[in-house]
């Protein structure tokens, strides 16, 4: 786990990881959130609606911002304060995401940063993008 | 820049904070008159007027506002530099 301090942050300061997307996680999130729309459980349906395969619950994906910025930037002394996503592409089991952040704007009297994330596939392709409010709270 | 032209500014800033697309800010306006005005969205206030305007605060400064002419008064000051 990435410790930055307020400190040690500036704009330009960036992150990344990269994860793998796969049924445990798909079913963990189902028995987590009760969300069992067919679209996430049932392959046939999202076949039939247009999709290669049944897609991957896109609060699952965005579940990796909070990892981005509670591990990676600012890491320990994270405190998430606000979080705004748009989701651009559909993601499936199996697929590679990488998750990026990159510090924007900092708060100085608040110890509040501004951080731009991304989600790409393995493909390169943005599935979401979303911009992030941390709080860094004190060593 | 006016006064006019800040206080508008500011109006459409609170609007997206507090997604609230018909508020209406007056000089008078503070955490008393506008009901979701809490410490973390005062947060984004600051932030969102700094970006916005180009400015930046210090801690100090703003402790010692009591509304939003006050806030105002300060912007100007900044802006004139």
């Amino acid at each position: 786990m990435n410790d930055y301090g307020f400190s040690d942050i500036y704009v330009g300061l960036e992150e990344s990881f990269v994860t793998t997307i796969d049924d445990s996680m798909m079913k963990n999130f189902l028995d987590i959130s009760g969300d069992n729309n067919p679209l996430h459980v049932n392959a046939d349906y999202a076949k039939d609606k247009g999709f290669s395969d049944k897609v991957v619950y896109g609060l699952l994906t965005s579940s990796f911002y909070s990892t981005l910025v509670g591990v990676y930037l600012p890491g320990k002394y994270c405190l998430l304060q606000g979080l705004n996503i748009q989701f651009s592409k559909p993601v499936f089991c199996g697929d590679t995401l990488k998750i990026i952040g990159k510090v924007s704007y900092i708060n100085e009297a608040y110890k509040q940063i501004e951080i731009k994330a991304r989600i790409l596939n393995q493909k390169d392709q943005k599935v979401s993008r979303a911009t992030i409010k941390v709080g860094v709270m004190d060593e | 820049m006016t006064r006019e032209e800040i206080l508008n500014g500011v109006q459409e800033i609170f609007r997206d904070v507090f997604d609230e697309e018909d508020l209406i800010v007056e000089e008078s306006s503070n955490s008393d008159t506008i009901e979701d005005w809490d410490s973390l969205n005062h947060i984004n206030l600051v932030s969102a007027i700094e970006m916005e305007f180009g400015i930046r605060f210090a801690l100090g400064e703003l402790t010692a506002l009591k509304n939003v002419g006050d806030m105002i008064d300060l912007m100007l000051k900044k802006l004139a530099k």
